[in-house]
């Protein structure tokens, strides 16, 4: 493996539903802060929590269904 | 105290991987060598370690720091959690530095050693690019971590002890340490930075964690409640252990 390709792999992981994951979840927070700052303030913590364990439970599923 | 021990468990297991890419040169080729190597790309890790963190914390705005610090953890913390959920599952082989060893072992076969007095420039190659990029995913977990207000000491000091650690523990050895239980480490790992990223992010999203910094805790919790249940989930259907 070459470095960057190396690099490339450490930052972003070896697929792509982390990082799509990860930029949807902290997309979809920022725009709730923006929407509705008050709800967010309040109700952001078990949604942002909620939406971290999708994206984790998504990428084992995607994993295992791939071997 | 969480953040030391994160630092510490996280920079202990990156270690880990970098010393058996260094230990299968010293073994394989000559040490001195495998030691330039090595110094050579802790060298490199330490330049870019006094250059970002500075130049972050100087240019951007706290929040901007926290969003970036926080999606940085999540990318590298959800990546190790579903590698060590995959692993503890049986739907991937277990983590081992020591088939690191032998697979950088086998890769140095193919370069003749050159005469005595001859610079090994394949060794050193090798052992360079095992510490840089281990050294660079240590860079990047430890200044995210340290970034947070008081955070730095407790960071660096857990960061240093496993360092110490590690480096000693290989030079006593001087080969793998094949008896941790490294798949659990960096599932434990997983566990931690997906939690301190989402924290921070949280923080940095405007959000209001209940308990404050307690939250980290429940941050955690929830992250091993549900990988565990996937876990059991998984095992119960796996078809046993296949690839690397």
């Amino acid at each position: 493996m070459s470095f960057l390709a190396g690099l490339r792999s450490l930052v972003l992981g070896e697929t792509w539903v982390v990082p799509i994951g990860v930029a949807m979840l902290l997309g979809g927070a920022a725009l709730g802060e923006g929407v509705a700052d008050s709800l967010w303030h309040d109700g952001g913590a078990v949604l942002l929590t909620a939406g971290a364990v999708i994206v984790v439970l998504v990428s084992v599923a995607s994993g295992a269904r791939r071997r | 105290m969480l953040t030391a021990a994160g630092a510490a468990v996280a920079v202990a297991v990156e270690l880990l991987e970098a010393l058996a890419i260094v230990l299968a040169v010293g073994t394989s080729r000559r040490w001195r060598d495998a030691v330039l190597g090595a110094a050579a790309g802790a060298v490199a890790c330490l330049v870019l370690a006094v250059l970002l963190g500075p130049v972050l914390l100087a240019n951007v705005s706290l929040d901007v720091l926290r969003i970036a610090i926080g999606a940085l953890l999540l990318l590298l913390g959800i990546e190790w959690l579903r590698k060590g959920t995959l692993r503890l599952a049986g739907r991937r082989a277990r983590s081992s530095s020591q088939a690191e060893y032998e697979e950088t072992r086998e890769e140095l076969e193919g370069s003749p050693l050159p005469p005595v007095g001859q610079a090994d420039w394949a060794g050193r190659a090798v052992a360079f690019k095992g510490v840089l990029l281990e050294g660079v995913e240590v860079v990047l977990i430890v200044s995210a971590l340290a970034a947070r207000p008081g955070a730095r000491t407790p960071a660096l000091v857990g960061a240093g002890l496993a360092t110490v650690a590690v480096i000693a523990g290989g030079a006593a050895l001087r080969r793998p340490l094949s008896r941790i239980p490294e798949t659990e480490l960096k599932y434990g790992v997983g566990v931690v930075l997906s939690a301190f990223g989402l924290f921070f992010a949280g923080e940095g999203l405007g959000v209001d964690w209940p308990g404050g910094d307690l939250a980290l805790l429940g941050l955690a919790a929830i992250l091993v409640a549900a990988t565990q249940a996937q876990i059991a989930a998984l095992s119960r259907h796996a078809p046993g252990a296949v690839g690397a």
